[in-house]
């Protein structure tokens, strides 16, 4: 099934590339794809909900191939748990999303939507990938994609934007390369779910806190982590409108998941050795990336920079792991991993609007915007709810994430969570600056031709603003599901902190 | 358990079916809004006007078996537990009643003051959602419950503001609002993680409470905690410092600002003091604190509302100064008078807010200056208007006499003379603003520009009666009556009864402060013997202060331009210029630009790199031979 998962995206890239030649059908098909892809992850999930419930640390649904490339020893491993079914829902949720925000692509349509699909079937692959080689080879695949789409479809500085996107990732991933490298020949195994247990206790050919480092670099550009930051705003302003859905949606996510299943799964005395770097991290990502989304005047750029400041609480979360007195508690972890799936709905559902936004008023300078709740008050109502589950208005999802983050955290890094929690305002600041000026004030003459938003173009917007709220207010439906995830990792990291 | 065991007597626990029936309305509304036929606000009113009948029923229920506590599992992180429960003990079960009362009232009202209003089902959808937040604010018993619907209730505030968005004046005075209180929302969100963090993980008020009275928390982290949670209190209600959001909140309509502007949300901050009451009481260095802000906000205000020309704008620095007599009332150790004070305060001010826009509504007038003798037009709205104005100036028998004396005699013996003899001023003030209304609104002649003016339709002029008949009569719920019933303090205190206290000093005073202050405000705005113009010229400076606010509002308006915008520009041309540029361009343009150098070293020459070789060789055997002589 897993593997139904990952590939059926770009199977129906295939079927555009071979078959399809009018636009209207590649729409149309790329829109059966995903929705389809959606039915398969949501079966997922609800599979893992009620079946495997119970059976912590475990993974479900897996699909092994030992001998795939057996001089290496690299395995075709597939699986999933608590930590990855979640993004994986996400992942096909923002990748319908995107396909119906691109519906008023027009440029080389059909090279378009297989970009597209075959950037969500590389997603997809990073999370439920269990062989490291595997997993790198997804990680890269991503970028292809990637590259094409913000450099062709893209606007403004958009080969700039894209050649830096991809430069960062890269020198990331060069440092994930020796990362993996040092690991499989200091134990011999490519295999994520045996690596935890087989680095303990054995001799490592690069130093511990080496290794940690360079993979920690690699996710922490993904994330990205102040002050590795700067790709983000220029990939993001660049970008079409789905692309930053996805981007700002899912792929931030590879970073935090990394961390979580990778550098700290597989090092977690490193962890906690060094939580005070990243709680540090995190507090600057969080207050420097409010007070400068403060200042942002492209509605485009405003929301990209506030990513970067709920990526901090990301890092917040994970910087708990040291516990208090030797006792470590989920809590933080799980609010990490709530923060990267609502930051996904939220964040993804920002892009989506203010693409509508610019497309229909064809400006994104705040200045030059006002009144437009009156012409398009379907687009101004979804505005003011993720604006609201932005700045963590409690019955949205925003409110859970960050909560639990504090919980987590405040216990282990007092003075830094209480620094962070003042992110908070300033986020209430610009979100609430931004709702102002772009919809509120009087209708002006030069918007009186704009229309709200189209059939096709409410859909995701609902599907979002459903999930924000269910998990907003039913938090349960994940808490419980990261909870047997992140069992096995809070268990390693509670040996690594002595008894 | 939310529902009541089969065979158990208490029926208090269906309290939470108030809120729930508001939220109901709410979503029924947003939802399916286009499906419901003719008038969508009779859901809204019909939700609430149920939430009035539990509260009959709880009180019924309660005065015969007793109250509780009660709760279901939300959701588990970790070993936390949260949970959705409700409290009923007299403070809930009063705060019930004052809610949905004053919330049915204001709906009806509105169904009249926002005729033909566009987005007029929107209107009452917000109303729903806040009276359920709100309901939900006086009923949980636990602190991440609170910290929601507190949340939740400052969007609903933060959305009636910037009702008529269109005005750019509504849309910037809601965004104060919010990012006002904001600031003390967070100083509450870390109190009550602090507080949690103390007891080991917990949320619910009781067993923090219990913790707290073994002296399991620190008292250095008590006292931190408790005036972090204050400060969230200061924002809701619009305590100095953080009070400059409530006035430029009369953006809303009138009956936004009389139910949540004055009634409900703002006194938020005074109930969860009152319900936190047994942890301030072990935090005495908190609870000063209390007191002083009260009295702060208190005497500043109130002489800001004597300046003020705007009706709306006066009535919202008297709650702001009210609201800073219960502060000062909790803050002295008076629990039942801060509580009492909440409760007049709330029916007249209602009322006032309710008249004011009855009186907007009918000559069109929101400068007081414009008004006068509209009792001759509007019959009903000036006689409620004038009870509310007489109930708040504390003139006997009204309701606010009543409560302020209590609140006076709280504030002697609690906090002694110097504190005393500021509240009497402050007391003064009120007085004397109110008998400004009463003569420059109510009674005088009627200028001929309103003579058109006209009294409002009957679903305006019945939530005043009611109003107006609860402000002249509330007081009377202060003393005893009968053997049953021993009066309010009576009832509602904490630890031990209080007797209804009448100090003939006290009581003397406050009686000749309040006629003083309306006889004052005839002399100079009736009889014309002292000449306000002339005293406003004696005195140029003190009345430029005044409307000026204290140039507090211009103070923080220069902060946030000077200091955060420029920061953050400072910090934006730091991400760009330093890390952007030097940083990931100057890393980039440094490969470019070593890539120009080094390429002179390819030269092509066979012995250039057969001598780069030898180097090589040697260098890395040196290295070997010196560095790593084990490997």
């Amino acid at each position: 099934m897993l593997s139904a998962i990952v590939f059926l995206p770009l199977a129906g890239a295939l079927v555009i590339a071979l078959l399809l030649r009018e636009e209207r059908r590649i729409r149309l098909w790329a829109a059966a794809v995903t929705v389809a892809e959606l039915a398969l992850a949501i079966a997922a999930f609800v599979l893992f909900r009620v079946e495997d419930y119970r059976r912590v640390g475990s993974m479900e649904l897996v699909e092994r191939y030992e001998s795939w490339i057996p001089p290496l020893s690299v395995q075709y491993h597939l699986g999933i748990d608590g930590l990855s079914v979640p993004l994986v829902l996400l992942t096909a949720l923002l990748g319908m999303c995107a396909v119906f925000a691109s519906w008023s692509v027009r440029v080389r349509v059909r090279e378009y939507f297989m970009w597209l699909l075959i950037l969500q079937t590389a997603v997809t692959g990073v999370f439920v990938s269990l062989d490291f080689i595997l997993f790198f080879i997804f990680w890269e695949l991503e970028l292809l994609p990637m590259y094409f789409l913000i450099s062709i479809w893209g606007s403004g500085r958009k080969d700039y934007s894209a050649m830096k996107f991809v430069i960062f990732t890269l020198s990331g991933s060069a440092f994930m390369l020796v990362g993996i490298l040092a690991l499989f020949f200091s134990v011999d195994t490519f295999s994520m779910v045996d690596l935890p247990s087989k680095i303990e206790g054995a001799r490592l050919i690069l130093p511990a806190g080496a290794i940690f480092a360079f993979l920690f670099a690699a996710f922490a550009v993904k994330l990205p982590v102040w002050p590795l930051h700067t790709w983000l705003p220029d990939a993001h302003t660049d970008a079409p409108t789905a692309v930053s859905v996805m981007l700002a949606g899912v792929l931030l996510k590879m970073g935090g998941y990394g961390m979580i299943r990778i550098a700290v799964g597989m090092f977690p005395k490193m962890a906690q050795d060094y939580a005070w770097l990243l709680a540090i991290l995190a507090v600057i990502s969080v207050l420097y990336g409010a007070i400068v989304t403060l200042r942002q005047t492209d509605l485009k750029r405003l929301i990209a920079f506030s990513s970067i400041s709920h990526m901090g609480y990301v890092l917040l979360g994970i910087s708990s792991v040291v516990g208090v007195k030797g006792a470590v508690s989920s809590v933080g972890l799980t609010g990490a991993a709530m923060q990267m799936f609502t930051h996904g709905t939220i964040t993804g559902l920002l892009f989506l609007l203010v693409g509508l936004v610019y497309d229909k008023a064809h400006t994104r300078h705040i200045p030059d915007m006002g009144g437009l709740a009156t012409r398009m008050p379907l687009i101004a109502t979804a505005m003011v709810v993720a604006g609201l589950a932005s700045l963590g208005l409690p019955s949205t999802a925003g409110f859970v994430s960050e909560v639990v983050v504090f919980l987590g955290t405040f216990p282990v890094w007092g003075w830094a969570t209480a620094l962070a929690v003042f992110g908070i305002v300033i986020t209430a600041g610009y979100i609430l600056w931004m709702l102002q000026r772009a919809l509120f004030g009087p209708p002006l003459q030069r918007f009186a031709q704009v229309g709200d938003a189209t059939l096709v173009e409410v859909l995701p917007i609902a599907a979002l603003v459903i999930a924000i709220m269910v998990v907003g207010i039913y938090p349960a439906i994940l808490t419980e599901v990261f909870k047997t995830g992140l069992e096995p990792i809070v268990n390693s990291l509670q040996t690594a902190a002595g008894p | 358990m939310l529902f009541p065991e089969p065979g158990t007597a208490s029926g208090v626990q269906w309290a939470w079916l108030a809120p729930a029936l508001s939220a109901s309305a709410f979503f029924a509304v947003v939802l399916l809004g286009r499906f419901i036929p003719r008038n969508r606000a009779f859901l809204s009113i019909l939700a609430i006007a149920a939430g009035f009948g539990v509260f009959w029923y709880v009180l019924k229920e309660f005065l015969s078996s007793g109250g509780g506590e009660f709760s279901v599992k939300w959701f588990t992180v970790g070993d936390i537990t949260v949970s959705w429960g409700i409290v009923v003990d007299e403070l809930s079960v009063v705060m019930l009643g004052l809610v949905t009362f004053v919330a049915l009232a204001v709906q009806v009202y509105s169904l009249g003051y926002m005729k033909g209003e566009a987005r007029f089902g929107w209107y009452f959808a917000v109303h729903s959602l806040f009276a359920a937040a709100m309901l939900t604010v006086v009923l949980t018993d636990n602190f991440l419950l609170l910290y929601m619907a507190w949340e939740l209730v400052g969007v609903c505030s933060y959305l009636l503001i910037g009702f008529w968005y269109e005005r750019r004046s509504a849309a910037e005075a809601a965004k104060k609002a919010f990012i006002t209180t904001r600031i003390g929302d967070v100083g509450l969100l870390i109190g009550i993680i602090m507080l949690f963090k103390a007891t080991g993980g917990h949320f619910d008020y009781s067993t923090i409470v219990h913790v707290a009275e073994e002296g399991g928390i620190a008292s250095g982290t008590l006292t931190v905690a408790m005036l972090l949670i204050f400060l969230g209190a200061m924002g809701k209600s619009a305590q100095f410092p953080l009070h400059v959001w409530l006035p430029d909140a009369m953006e809303g309509p009138a009956p936004v600002s009389a139910l949540i502007h004055a009634a409900t949300m703002v006194v938020a901050g005074v109930y969860l003091v009152a319900r936190l009451f047994p942890l301030f009481l072990l935090a005495p260095t908190a609870l000063l604190v209390v007191a002083i802000i009260g009295l702060i906000t208190a005497l500043l205000t109130a002489s800001m509302a004597l300046v003020m020309t705007d009706l709306k704008r006066v009535l919202a620095y008297s709650t702001i100064s009210h609201l800073g007599f219960m502060m000062l009332a909790l803050g002295s150790g008076g629990f039942t008078a801060g509580m009492f004070h909440l409760l007049t305060h709330a029916f007249a001010k209602a009322l006032l807010f309710l008249g004011a826009g009855s009186i907007a509504h009918g000559s069109g007038k929101t400068d007081i200056r414009e008004m006068g003798g509209l009792w001759r037009r509007m019959p009903v709205t000036a006689v409620a208007f004038g009870i509310g104005v007489l109930a708040l100036g504390g003139i006997p028998p009204l309701s606010g006499f009543f409560s302020k004396d209590e609140v006076l005699v709280a504030v002697l013996s609690g906090r002694g003379p110097v504190f005393f003899v500021l509240t009497l001023a402050a007391a003064l003030m009120s007085a004397m603003y109110m008998a400004r209304l009463l003569f420059l609104v109510v009674l005088g002649n009627l200028k001929k520009e309103n003579e058109h003016a006209h009294e409002s339709p009957w679903v305006m002029k019945l939530p005043l009666v009611a109003l107006a008949i609860l402000a002249l009569t509330a007081g009377f719920l202060a003393p005893g009556w009968t053997s049953d019933y021993k009066g309010f303090g009576a009832f509602l205190f904490h630890e031990e009864p209080e007797a209804y206290h009448i100090n003939g000093l006290v009581m003397g005073l406050s009686l000749a402060l309040a006629f003083g202050g309306f006889a004052l405000g005839w002399a100079l705005y009736s009889r014309g013997l002292l000449s306000a113009d002339r005293i406003r010229e004696r005195f140029a400076w003190l009345h430029r202060l005044l409307v000026n606010k204290y140039y507090i509002d211009a103070l923080y308006q220069w902060v946030i331009n000077r200091i955060v915008l420029v920061l953050g520009r400072f910090i934006a041309l730091f991400d760009r210029v330093v890390i952007n540029d030097t940083g990931v361009n100057g890393t980039g343009r440094s490969v470019l630009l070593s890539g120009i150098r080094l390429r002179y070293l390819e030269t092509g020459k066979v012995y250039n790199y057969a001598l780069g070789m030898v180097v090589g060789v040697v260098v890395v055997a040196l290295i070997w031979w010196l560095g790593l002589p084990n490997v």
